[in-house]
C-alpha cells in the first residue's frame, strides 16, 4: 500500500477536494453526534460540570494516532509523508492562550461553531461573522504581528524526538495519559455537578461497557505500538516533487558561498556543516566547523530532524543530489552552491577587480578581508593580491561579521564555467560518480 | 416548538464512541490525503480573497493576505468545511437537534450572549492564525501526530479557557 494516497499521486487534486467534501462530512457528523452543536455544552467543559470535549478530543486524538502508527509500523503508511506544522513555541503558547478565551466568550472553536450554525444555532452564526471579521482585522495587523508569528520556530519536531523517546513508547504514555485524564474528568463530573455514573462512563456500568471496550481496546493497541519499533522505519524516502520544485524555483534549496562564509564569520552555529567528500580530501582541506560524512556512508535516518545541515561536495552536484536525498526524508537541509569550487572561486580565491568602480570597493574590500580570514589567496585579474597593495580603504576586521548585505552574485566576477546564478544545478538522482 | 414535545431530541453519543469515530476520520485522512483536519484557514482564505479581490496591491503586500489568497473553490479546507456542514446538518436532522435558537445561560440576555459571540470569534481568529490552527488543526490534528507545538498549543487552550472561566460564568451557567 503506498500511502498517503495523494501523496503518493494516486488521485488528483480535483478529486482530492471531493475526499475533502466526504471527510469533512464525517468531521461534522461526529462532532454534531457528540453534542459539540451546543455552545453550552462546550463551554460546559470550563466550568467541570461536562467534561465531553475533554473526553471526545482525547480518545480522537488516541485512536487517530494508534492507528497511524500501527500502520506506519506495519509499513502501509509512510509516516514521514504526513504534514506537520512547524513548531513555534511562543506562538503555539501565545495563540493557544487566546484561543482559550475566545472559546469561553464565543462558546465555540471553529469546527463546532461550524457545525453548531448548520444545526440553527444563531450564536454559532453570529460567531463565524465576528471569526470572519477577525481574520480582516488580523491580515491588517499582521505587519505588526509577524514578528510574533514567525518567531521561535524550531522546525518540525516531535514530541519523541523533542524528549529522546521511542516513539512508540511515547504512543504508550499518551494512551495512559488520556485514561488518567478521562478518569479524573468522571470523577470531577461527579464531584463538582453530581451526574450519576452511567454506563456510558468508564467508571459507571458493570462489565464490558462500550466505553470500556474502546478505551481499553486503544490502550491494548498503545502497547503494540509501544513494542513494535520505529513508525519512520518503513519510509521509503519519497520526494513530494512539487514541493522540492517549489524549493529549487525559490532558491531555497541551497545557500551561496559568500552567504556561508558570512555565517561562519558571525559564528552562526545554528546548523551542521557537512563535507560528503573521501576522508583524504577533507583531511587535506576543509571548510572550517565542517564534519566528514562521506556520501557513501550518509544515512538519513542517523541525522537529527531538529536540526539544519548544509551540505557540500567538490563541484555542485554531489551536494545536490544528497540535497534530494536528505530533503526526501524530510530533512532541513541546504546544498552549498557550487560545493568546493564555489567556496573557493567565491570565497577562498576570487578574482577581483584591480580598479574597483567606486560602488564596488566595499564589497571587493569586504571579500578580500574574508578571503583572508579563511586563508584564501584573492587574484586581481589572475594575480595574487599582496597585502601591502590592498587597493581600497579597509574597514576593521572585527566589523566584517556585522556588514549585513552578502554578496551580490550578479555583481562578483563569476567564474567563466558557472552556471547562471538563476540556474540551480540540475538535480538529477540518475547521474553517478562524478 | 411543539415539535419539540412530539420529538424531543435524543440524548448526545457516548463521548467516547464519539471521539472514536471522530479519530477514525482523521485517520481516515491522514491515510488519503496525508494531512489532517482543519476549520480556522478556511475563513482565512475567504477573507484574503475579499481583500485580494478589492485591494490586489495591499493583499500582494501583506504576509498573510498573499499567503492565504486564493480561489477559495479549489482549497481543500473550504470543501472540507462544507463537507462539515453537511455532515453535521445530517446528525442534527436524525437526532432531531436541529433548530434556530440562541443558547446561554439563565442569567444572560440573548442580546448579550451574540454580542459575546460575535467578540469570541473575533479574538479566535487571531488566536487561531497566531497559534498556527484551531482546535482541529493544531489541537486534535497535530496532537495525533505527537508535535510538540501542537501540544503547547493544547494545554494553552485549556489554561487560557479555565483562567477566563470565572469572569464569563454567568453567560453559560
Amino acid at each position: 500500500m503506498d500511502a498517503p494516497f495523494f501523496k503518493y499521486g494516486l488521485f488528483s487534486d480535483d478529486a482530492s477536494l471531493l475526499a475533502a467534501f466526504l471527510i469533512g462530512g464525517g468531521f461534522g457528523f461526529f462532532l454534531e453526534r457528540a453534542g459539540f452543536g451546543s455552545g453550552k455544552k462546550l463551554a460546559s467543559q470550563f466550568y467541570f460540570r461536562d467534561m465531553s470535549v475533554l473526553k471526545v478530543m482525547f480518545t480522537a486524538i488516541i485512536t487517530a494516532m494508534v492507528g497511524l502508527t500501527l500502520l506506519s509500523q506495519m509499513g502501509l503508511v509512510d509516516l514521514s509523508l504526513v504534514t506537520l506544522k512547524e513548531t513555534r513555541l511562543l506562538a503555539n503558547l501565545v495563540g493557544g492562550l487566546i484561543l482559550g478565551v475566545g472559546f469561553v466568550i464565543g462558546g465555540y472553536c471553529p469546527g463546532t461553531s461550524v457545525v453548531a450554525a448548520a444545526t440553527g444555532r444563531i450564536d454559532a452564526m453570529i460567531y463565524l461573522g465576528g471569526m470572519f471579521a477577525g481574520m480582516f482585522v488580523f491580515g491588517f495587523a499582521y505587519p505588526t504581528l509577524q514578528p510574533l508569528v514567525e518567531s521561535t520556530s524550531m522546525g518540525q519536531v516531535t514530541l519523541p524526538v523533542f524528549f529522546h523517546i521511542p516513539y512508540g513508547i511515547l504512543v504508550l504514555g499518551v494512551c495512559l495519559m488520556a485514561v488518567g485524564m478521562f478518569l479524573a474528568a468522571e470523577w470531577g463530573e461527579m464531584k463538582v455537578a453530581g451526574v450519576s455514573l452511567e454506563s456510558r462512563s468508564l467508571l459507571g456500568g458493570k462489565g464490558l461497557t462500550p466505553a470500556r471496550m474502546v478505551i481499553g481496546g486503544l490502550v491494548l493497541a498503545g502497547l503494540v505500538a509501544a513494542i513494535a519499533g520505529d513508525p519512520y522505519r518503513g519510509s521509503k524516502a519519497t520526494v513530494d516533487t512539487k514541493e522540492l520544485a517549489r524549493l529549487v524555483d525559490g532558491k531555497a534549496d541551497h545557500i551561496l558561498a559568500p552567504d556561508l562564509a558570512d555565517r561562519l564569520i558571525a559564528g552562526d552555529n545554528s546548523f551542521r556543516l557537512i563535507d560528503l567528500r573521501e576522508p583524504q580530501e577533507y583531511a587535506r582541506y576543509h571548510i572550517p566547523g565542517a564534519e566528514n560524512i562521506p556520501l557513501p556512508s550518509l544515512d538519513p535516518a542517523a541525522l537529527p530532524k531538529d536540526e539544519s545541515y548544509i551540505i557540500y561536495s567538490d563541484g555542485g552536484i554531489h551536494g545536490a543530489q544528497a540535497w534530494v536525498l536528505l530533503k526526501a526524508h524530510g530533512l532541513r537541509v541546504y546544498s552549498l552552491f557550487m560545493g568546493m569550487d564555489g567556496w573557493k572561486d567565491e570565497v577562498l580565491n576570487p578574482v577581483l577587480p584591480a580598479q574597483p568602480k567606486p560602488d564596488e570597493s566595499a564589497v571587493v574590500a569586504k571579500r578580500l578581508l574574508v578571503a583572508r580570514h579563511f586563508g584564501g589567496t584573492p587574484q586581481t585579474q589572475g594575480a595574487a593580491v599582496p597585502a601591502s597593495t590592498v587597493p581600497v580603504p579597509v574597514p576593521e576586521p572585527a566589523r566584517v561579521p556585522a556588514v549585513p548585505a552578502p554578496v551580490n552574485p550578479a555583481t562578483a566576477p563569476a567564474p567563466a564555467d558557472a552556471p547562471p546564478a538563476g540556474d540551480p544545478v540540475p538535480k538529477k538522482k540518475k547521474r553517478e560518480g562524478c | 416548538m411543539t415539535d419539540t414535545d412530539v420529538h424531543p431530541p435524543q440524548p448526545h453519543m457516548n463521548p467516547y464512541l464519539a471521539g472514536f469515530g471522530l479519530g477514525l476520520v482523521l485517520l481516515t485522512s491522514f491515510v488519503v490525503m496525508g494531512w489532517g483536519l482543519g476549520a480556522s484557514s478556511a475563513f482565512a482564505t475567504c477573507s484574503a480573497t475579499c481583500v485580494a479581490a478589492v485591494a490586489p496591491d495591499y493583499a500582494a503586500h501583506n504576509g498573510f493576505f498573499s499567503e492565504y489568497a486564493g480561489n477559495p473553490l479549489k482549497d481543500w479546507l473550504t470543501w472540507e468545511v462544507l463537507g462539515a456542514i453537511v455532515g453535521g446538518m445530517v446528525s442534527g436532522l436524525i437526532a432531531n437537534r436541529s433548530r434556530l435558537t440562541v443558547e446561554h445561560g439563565p442569567r444572560w440576555s440573548r442580546g448579550k450572549r451574540l454580542i459575546f459571540a460575535f467578540a469570541g470569534g473575533m479574538v479566535m481568529a487571531a488566536g487561531a492564525k497566531i497559534g498556527g490552527g484551531c482546535t482541529s488543526g493544531q489541537a486534535l490534528t497535530g496532537g495525533a501526530l505527537l508535535n510538540l507545538g501542537s501540544w503547547v498549543f493544547m494545554f494553552s487552550v485549556f489554561a487560557g479557557g479555565y483562567a477566563v472561566a470565572w469572569f464569563f460564568r454567568k453567560q453559560w451557567i
